[in-house]
């Protein structure tokens, strides 16, 4: 007798590899066949899966279609299995997926909208923080200030695309009241999503130098390092104004001085 | 040890022996607005494993108001993977911040080798995997520091290897763990009549004591050219044939807290009070005989 083991990996197997006629041995045929049976677990699993995945990438499944989409989830869900029991985690490398899903070639700017979509989930779910502690930033000495380094909101990601996403994903909105049309021509956005106090969600597009003052600030840079990029990127943005909106309107929420 | 309020600082505290609903994001405005009268909600636990947001601000404001359960989908307690102990402590901490009067869990495994179906598989029930379950079970008692309910499934399937009824294996699942038995009236209608059992005998198999809550949902009956499956769909009213299954349970196991559960093609919440309502019904009768 196989052991409880043997028998779990081999219905997982069974479900998500496609190997049915080994495993319906092991499924009493009473009234409906084995094969019968585990197409209904199949279906639940796949249709678990894919509304998992529709629920993060409403725009995404619309841009593309419903059917598409269940062709593109249904490849997705084996070569990406879910790897948890928590389904909000299920469908973070979808994106990347679809970048090498040749049915999906055509549609270039597709990667980047699901990449939107990601973010948007993952800010909807992230934690809360509270503001920047601006008094305890003013007593930083100056000449301690350019080796500041600086966290982004749990809830806030930057995403930056050669396409117009922002757009694509407004558009595509239920009852979105405009013309729906979008010009590919448009180019590039650079973006900060940010989840509010009220906890709305709101889409803020930056220009250059903010995009990478804010990137750098957050990622590997200090402060000094970081104007210097930003400035180089954009000689002639306001710094000092863009840095203290972000402090102000909470999308950078702490800070700390490394030691040298 | 020190004593604990009565009443949560949360709202309030125990289940009643009425009919609550199972709460779903398309109502939260509609729950606050109007209050329904149900006895209590539950929620899927891992709904709210987010670190914050929406979800768990909504939970927040709803559990003022109401006692609450946590219903776990996705532990896989009864995997042979090792136990998710980042998902237990996700789950230890929802309920820190929630205080549910009852948290449940399905007997059903749902993942091996570490790739995840998210669906509820049932187990094949041999002696190896009643040891199996209660040594899971207790440890994720022991991890949660409380008892769990665990719920009979709707099954599609049965194993050759099964050489244990599952109604037998329920019981003594309990009986070794402590654990409660969550009985899910329509999923053992629904598994009944997928493997020719007789459901009164699935009943009059589980203790009288064991049984802290109950489940009512809608199934679908998928017809093929060799015949059909009853598949539990949670999208649609409960059956006939349920109802009069849940007033046998009813007389069996008293007056228990009975949940309406619906999740797609999700109705108006009025229509989920109403059959709330017609468990209450159902439930006020018993509490009547009783006194």
């Amino acid at each position: 007798m196989p052991r409880l083991r043997e028998l779990q990996l081999g219905l997982v197997s069974a479900l998500l590899d496609g190997d049915e006629g080994d495993f319906a041995r092991h499924i009493r045929a009473a009234g409906l066949p084995g094969a019968r049976r585990l197409q209904i677990y199949r279906n639940n699993t796949v249709l678990g899966l894919t509304d998992a995945l529709a629920a993060v990438y409403p725009v995404t499944r619309r841009l593309v279609g419903a059917e598409f989409f269940q062709y593109a989830a249904a490849q997705y869900i084996t070569r990406h299995p879910s790897r948890s029991g928590d389904l909000h985690e299920f469908g973070e490398h979808f994106p990347l997926f679809l970048q090498s899903f040749a049915p999906a070639a055509e549609l270039a700017y597709l990667p980047d909208v699901a990449r939107l979509e990601w973010a948007y989930h993952q800010v909807f779910h992230a934690a809360s923080h509270p503001p920047l502690d601006v008094a305890a930033l003013a007593r930083v000495p100056a000449d301690w200030q350019g080796a500041l380094h600086f966290q982004l909101h749990p809830a806030a990601r930057l995403l930056e695309s050669a396409f117009p996403i922002l757009r694509i994903w407004q558009v595509n909105q239920d009852n979105y009241p405009g013309d729906p049309t979008v010009d590919l021509a448009e180019g590039g956005v650079k973006l900060l999503i940010v989840r509010r106090e009220n906890l709305d969600i709101e889409f803020q597009v930056l220009e250059d130098g903010e995009f990478s003052l804010l990137r750098a600030l957050t990622t590997d840079g200090d402060f000094a390092m970081a104007c210097e990029r930003a400035l180089a990127t954009q000689p002639t943005f306001d710094l000092p104004a863009c840095f203290q909106r972000h402090v102000l309107q909470g999308a950078l929420v702490a800070f700390r001085l490394l030691d040298h | 040890m020190t004593a604990r309020p009565a009443l949560s600082r949360l709202g309030p505290g125990p289940i009643p022996a009425r009919a609550g609903i199972g709460l779903r994001a398309e109502h939260y405005d509609a729950v606050l607005e109007t209050r329904p009268p149900v006895g209590w909600l539950e929620v899927h636990s891992e709904n709210y494993f987010g670190a914050g947001g929406k979800p768990l601000d909504y939970l927040e404001r709803i559990r003022a108001h109401y006692p609450l359960s946590l219903h776990g989908v996705g532990l896989s307690i009864g995997s042979t993977d090792p136990l998710d102990h980042r998902h237990l402590a996700k789950l230890k901490h929802l309920i820190r911040q929630f205080e549910p009067a009852l948290v449940s869990e399905h007997l059903s495994w749902g993942s091996a080798g570490g790739r995840y179906l998210n669906d509820l598989l049932p187990l094949p029930y041999t002696k190896e995997a009643l040891y199996h379950m209660v040594a899971r079970v207790a440890r994720v008692q022991d991890r949660l520091a409380r008892p769990i309910l665990l719920e009979n499934p709707s099954s599609y399937l049965q194993y050759v290897e099964s050489a244990i009824p599952e109604w037998e294996f329920l019981a003594e699942l309990a009986n070794r763990t402590g654990c409660g038995v969550l009985l899910d009236v329509n999923n053992v209608y629904v598994s009944a009549r997928n493997h020719g059992f007789d459901p009164s005998a699935y009943l009059r198999a589980i203790p009288r004591h064991v049984v802290r809550e109950i489940h009512l949902a809608g199934f679908t009956v998928n017809r093929f050219d060799d015949g059909e499956l009853l598949v539990d769909t949670h999208n649609r009213p409960v059956w006939p044939a349920v109802w009069t299954l849940y007033r046998q349970a009813v007389q069996r196991f008293g007056p228990i807290p009975t949940l309406i559960e619906w999740d797609t093609d999700l109705p108006e919440l009025a229509v989920l009070v109403d059959e709330a309502r017609r468990a209450d019904a159902i439930l006020e009768e018993r509490h009547a005989q009783a006194a």
